[in-house]
């Protein structure tokens, strides 16, 4: 009796429709599609928030920054260019550079807890015990991060994690600013080897 | 040449963003005549991205979506054919009436060379972050998962949550979407691979008091009850990962029924979606 009413309900499925990528997504959005660009944010929102907030910590702030990204991904979405990489790269790459330009513009970063920077990786992972999928990506990164010498990780997260450029990482560790770079580089050189990038 | 060694030491920093302006401008030059920098250059910065989805996910307010939705329906899109000449790019940003938050101060926004070069790949084949993205495309199929993970979720809906992401993260995940009787849409996601699905409920009708929503595997055997879920709360968008087995070819309606759920469905689905 169920399937007969079943039958009369009026539904626009679209059949078979294969799950769509946050390429074909960001294509919509250029496109002008705001559904599109409401489905892209359910799917990226809390990726983009949790790195910003990585960086900013406050979280009032983090959301004011992810509503700067987002905007530019509607605006920019025009731009993008799937020849030239990975649509949720792209998005990330925005997301923590926004977020490192509100850290350089903030006046109150020069009193941020340097150890923000360089706190313990394995801190975060401890409060992520839920899904085995994110686990699996945080021990893949948790992983190569052991494969770089400690003074490799502290100045990538201080770059990276912290927001500092490099003559800050250098003042904060007090070292000449090509140091930082040499390691900055080989650090990077080591993870993207370890993580098979490239 | 001295310019180039400069440049070539800086391409964990650039990845990293961490140069300076100056110093980005003079990288990006070099990048440019330098298909090995640039190699290097984009190898790095897909290995950054991979540091940032290491990032706990933060479930964003209800607020900041709605308010993103407004905006975006004022602000224009850049146009797609034109190189837009980079002293232009900082003129065209939206209107101060698309500007949500027109009273907060905005930060000092980098050169528009900066953030023009700090967006861009150099010379990425298509495929280089395929490796990268096989891992990271599991975990974005569901924002959803960002809601489990905050702060005290309850056991439960974290398991719900993997659940959900381990359908998304299947080889053969479909989806179907599907207008609800009453207002709202329903997707329902599957993989016929695990026997898993799922079905996430947008803009909902409020329930009456003491009533729940109930999920059903429907086939030629009738109607077996998948599992009750409420989809009210902060999040207008909810879902819910259905119990049991999905078999190919059925399909999963959802009916309202009294607290508690119901043996068998009492009330007319208001959506049925085929599987297949």
């Amino acid at each position: 009796m169920l399937k007969l009413v079943t039958s009369d309900i009026d539904h626009d499925g679209t059949p078979l429709e294969a799950l769509d990528s946050v390429e074909s997504l960001l294509l919509r959005v250029a496109d002008g599609d705001q559904r599109s660009f409401a489905e892209l944010y359910d799917r990226v929102a809390p990726r983009v928030l949790g790195l910003i907030k990585r960086l900013l910590i406050d979280h009032a702030q983090s959301e004011e920054v992810a509503q700067e990204v987002f905007l530019e991904i509607w605006r920019t979405a025009t731009r993008f260019d799937p020849q030239r990489g990975a649509a949720l790269s792209w998005v990330l790459t925005m997301a923590h550079r926004r977020a490192v330009d509100r850290i350089r513009a903030s006046q109150s970063s020069h009193d941020r807890d340097i150890k923000i920077g360089i706190r313990d990786v394995d801190r975060e992972y401890d409060q992520v015990a839920e899904s085995v999928e994110i686990r699996i990506e945080h021990e893949r990164v948790k992983r190569a991060m052991t494969q770089l010498t400690e003074l490799q990780r502290e100045a990538i997260s201080l770059a990276y994690y912290g927001g500092y450029s490099h003559s800050e990482v250098a003042k904060i560790l007090a070292i000449p600013i090509g140091t930082v770079k040499t390691r900055l580089r080989d650090g990077m050189i080591r993870l993207r080897d370890e993580m098979g990038v490239a | 040449m001295a310019t180039n060694d400069d440049s070539r030491m800086n391409t964990g920093a650039f990845a990293l963003g961490a140069l300076s302006p100056e110093e980005l401008e003079r990288f990006i030059a070099a990048a440019e005549s330098d298909p090995e920098l640039a190699a290097e250059a984009d190898g790095l910065s897909a290995t950054a991205v991979l540091l940032g989805l290491a990032s706990t996910p933060v479930e964003p307010s209800a607020k900041l979506k709605v308010d993103l939705m407004a905006a975006i329906a004022s602000t224009p899109q850049l146009s797609r054919e034109t190189v837009v000449p980079l002293a232009e790019v900082r003129d065209d940003e939206p209107s101060a009436s698309a500007r949500v938050e027109d009273a907060r101060p905005q930060p000092v926004e980098a050169g528009a060379a900066e953030q023009k070069a700090r967006t861009r790949w150099f010379a990425r084949p298509a495929t280089l972050l395929v490796s990268a993205a096989a891992a990271i495309g599991l975990f974005v199929g569901g924002g959803f998962v960002g809601s489990a993970l905050t702060g005290d979720t309850p056991v439960v809906v974290d398991q719900q949550a993997a659940g959900l992401a381990q359908i998304y993260a299947a080889s053969d995940v479909q989806s179907v979407r599907s207008e609800v009787e009453g207002g709202g849409v329903a997707t329902l996601v599957w993989s016929g691979e695990l026997g898993r699905s799922a079905v996430v409920v947008d803009g909902l009708a409020p329930l009456p008091a003491g009533s729940v929503y109930e999920a059903w595997y429907i086939n030629d055997a009738g109607a077996a009850p998948a599992g009750t879920f409420d989809a009210t709360g902060a999040h207008k968008t909810s879902w819910h990962l259905l119990d049991g087995t999905m078999s190919a070819g059925d399909t999963v309606g959802v009916t309202v029924e009294p607290a508690g759920g119901s043996k068998t469905p009492t009330t007319t689905p208001i959506v049925a979606i085929a599987s297949a």
